[in-house]
């Protein structure tokens, strides 16, 4: 296990270390002026020129420069947007929590319904439900994700007017950012209307949770059905009805483990795909998350926040992925080194 | 008394090319106390016959029979619950992949206690319990002769070997104590000496227990070693059925002639370096079942009445389907039970030195 650990860990280090590098070479590969682009500021002087060069070692190898740019890195110095001078850390600190709220409720939109529904039709294929189960998720599937969100404003907000367009609160509750998560913000902000704030934050969060839920969903139900008719053909799933267990016992004690094991690190990948989608869907309800922030950089050209941007969220789904992969490892005893060089 | 009394069990599964038969009036009885083996090559439905006593074919293959029955109780019939129960307890299978038929994820000292009924657990507090049923799981790895009870049962079934594996199923399949156990070809793939222990245990267990034993495999040797009655399978019929010494030496049916010729440890008189003699041919397809007698296009004895598949016919404990059995006298038409009766007494108590 140790070991296990110890290979993971290594390959986490590499591939951030490769991360940081490519990030480091953007700001030479951007168009426009190299000192813009690595500091956000733009000189107004060939005084300032002269000491911001200084500053960022421009005079000297990019080998130390490189160095500056990791111990930077590594203090939490990242210098400041060119746009709005604001600081990208506390910037990305705002924004990112947003996102990461997002992708939480539409993940467990997705576990809770998505594998159950699938475990159920699974169990049961074949029937009127399960075919409707298995066509909801094909549509559901097929689904652009931007179209589908247009879709929801277009019918919920415009048509019916049921449920908010856009932002995460409305701005009448002073709900003070520290966390970045709207909820323990709320909690957080003490306020006398905390249910009403609550009930606020979830009508906003309703439709963007869904509009990227759905394609996620049918993705688990699909994967869980399959890999739960599988199981259940399997013979130790027939041995076990010969031994006389009850249905119940079989599913919970053999059945549920052997379904899990094979999809959950595809299930938990669709994380990075869900992480997209919000960035995508974060545009069309102005979500003030990382998308919505790295997006409007993009638009005006910000070199350093697109660069911070970039690196956090790859950063980000890079650590995820390989935590499953390591947890997954971790979790299936078929998998034991010994059983790599198989006779 | 009969444990197991199956009778005209037939299968129908539905295909791409229509409805199949793949198995055609098989009849059987286990008795109590018995070793009875099932015999026939591969895909002739040995497999299937478990299956549907044991009732793992899945819903939309349909089952007929006249009748199914363990201890007189109707196998097909009775509600799902209640057959549950009977496997829980009274009927036990050994499949024939030990590592396939063991959960992969669940470490096998688990798997072992799980298949333990609830019932054999009487102390108080779960300590306890979880002593008890642990004490029984190390009692029923000795009994299948595993001494080395702690390596194995803290390990995954990917990691011990099928021979080990093996017993561990026969030990899963004891721990309800069973009155029938059924061996699904679970000596397939095995090397001699780990057979001989499977075998010696198993009629050990008849010996000792008076556990009623189906033995469903190809191998004629380790069947004629341990079963007491034998029924012959061919592509989903029930060929020949009796005791197996009258079947070795005086087989009626030609598949049960070819298939002990096949075996050329039951020849003693075969020279060295002949040829062995077997059937032209393969066992049919599903697909193109041929009409009446499923041998027929391979019999060396068929003629045209073949068509009609032949009905079961009695001479003592032994029973053939075949129009034209070997060994017969004359090769009547529709020799029938009777017939044989009325027209042969003295004839079969010539026989009687051939039958025992």
């Amino acid at each position: 296990m140790i070991k296990l650990l110890i290979r993971y860990f290594n390959l986490m280090v590499i591939t951030i270390f490769a991360l940081i590098v490519l990030s480091f070479l953007l700001p030479y590969l951007f168009p426009g002026d190299l000192l813009t682009n690595v500091s956000g500021i733009v000189p107004q002087s060939e005084l300032q020129r002269e000491a911001l060069a200084k500053a960022y070692r421009l005079d000297q190898s990019y080998f130390s420069q490189f160095q500056l740019y990791l111990s930077n890195l590594f203090s939490g110095n990242w210098g400041v947007s060119s746009v709005s001078q604001l600081d990208l850390l506390e910037e990305i600190k705002r924004a990112f929590p947003a996102t990461l709220e997002l992708v939480i409720y539409a993940l467990l939109v997705a576990t809770f319904v998505g594998i159950p529904v699938g475990f159920i039709s699974g169990l049961k294929h074949h029937n009127p439900a399960d075919f409707s189960v298995v066509t909801f998720s094909i549509v559901g599937y097929s689904f652009p994700v931007f179209w589908l969100a247009l879709l929801f404003i277009t019918i919920f907000c415009l048509q019916l007017q049921w449920l908010p367009i856009s932002g995460r609160v409305d701005l009448l509750y002073e709900v003070q950012h520290q966390t970045g998560f709207v909820i323990i913000d709320i909690w957080l902000s003490g306020l006398d209307n905390t249910k009403d704030a609550y009930l606020n934050a979830l009508r906003h969060a309703i439709l963007p949770t869904l509009s990227i839920a759905v394609v996620t969903t049918a993705l688990f139900i699909r994967f869980t059905r399959r890999s739960t008719m599988d199981v259940m053909e399997k013979g130790y799933i027939i041995a076990a009805k010969s031994r006389g267990f009850t249905q119940r016992q079989i599913f919970f004690k053999h059945g549920f483990k052997n379904a899990l094991i094979p999809i959950l690190p595809i299930l938990a990948l669709q994380i990075s795909t869900l992480i997209t989608n919000a960035m995508i869907v974060e545009n069309i309800f102005s979500w003030p998350g990382i998308g919505y922030w790295l997006i409007q950089a993009i638009y005006q050209q910000d070199y350093p926040a697109i660069r911070a941007g970039m690196l956090v969220v790859a950063l980000f789904v890079l650590t995820l992925t390989i935590t499953i992969e390591f947890i997954t490892r971790a979790l299936d005893p078929t998998k034991e080194e010994t059983a790599r060089a198989a006779v | 008394m009969a444990l197991l009394d199956i009778k005209n069990l037939s299968l129908y599964i539905e295909t791409a090319n229509g409805v199949v038969k793949a198995l055609d009036k098989i009849s059987f009885v286990l008795n109590e106390g018995e070793i009875k083996a099932l015999v026939g090559e591969s895909g002739s439905g040995k497999t299937l016959v478990v299956k549907a006593i044991i009732g793992a074919l899945p819903d939309y293959w349909q089952i007929k029979a006249d009748r199914l029955t363990y201890k007189g109780q109707d196998l097909i019939n009775m509600s799902y619950e209640q057959r549950r129960q009977i496997m829980r307890r009274d009927i036990a299978v050994v499949f024939q992949e030990p590592t396939s038929s063991l959960d992969p994820s669940v470490k096998l000292g688990d798997q072992i206690e799980e298949s333990i009924p609830p019932e054999f657990i009487n102390k108080g507090w779960f300590w306890e319990r979880n002593k008890q049923r642990k004490d029984i799981a190390i009692g029923l790895l000795h009994k299948v002769g595993i001494r080395n009870h702690k390596k194995w049962m803290n390990c995954f079934p990917h990691e011990i070997p099928s021979n080990v594996s093996q017993k561990i199923m026969i030990a899963m399949a004891l721990a309800s104590e069973p009155s029938v156990l059924i061996a699904d070809d679970s000596t397939r793939s095995m090397e001699s000496t780990t057979k001989t222990q499977v075998l010696r245990l198993l009629v050990k267990l008849n010996k000792t227990k008076n556990l009623s034993i189906l033995f469903v495999s190809h191998d004629l040797l380790s069947i004629t070693s341990i079963a007491n009655s034998m029924t012959v399978l061919y592509c989903g019929q029930t060929v020949e059925s009796g005791k197996v010494r009258s079947l070795l030496k005086r087989p009626l049916h030609p598949y049960t002639k070819a298939l002990l010729d096949s075996a050329p440890s039951f020849q003693i008189s075969l020279p060295s370096k002949s040829p062995l003699k077997a059937l032209k041919g393969t066992i049919p397809s599903l697909q193109n079942l041929p009409t009446g007698c499923r041998l027929g296009p391979r019999c060396p004895n068929a003629r045209k009445e073949c068509v009609v598949a032949p009905p079961m016919r009695n001479i003592q404990d032994h029973q053939y389907a075949c129009h034209y059995p070997l060994h017969f006298p004359s090769h009547k038409k529709h020799a029938t039970n009777e017939m044989v009766l009325k027209s042969a007494p003295e004839e079969i108590a010539g026989k009687k030195d051939i039958y025992d």
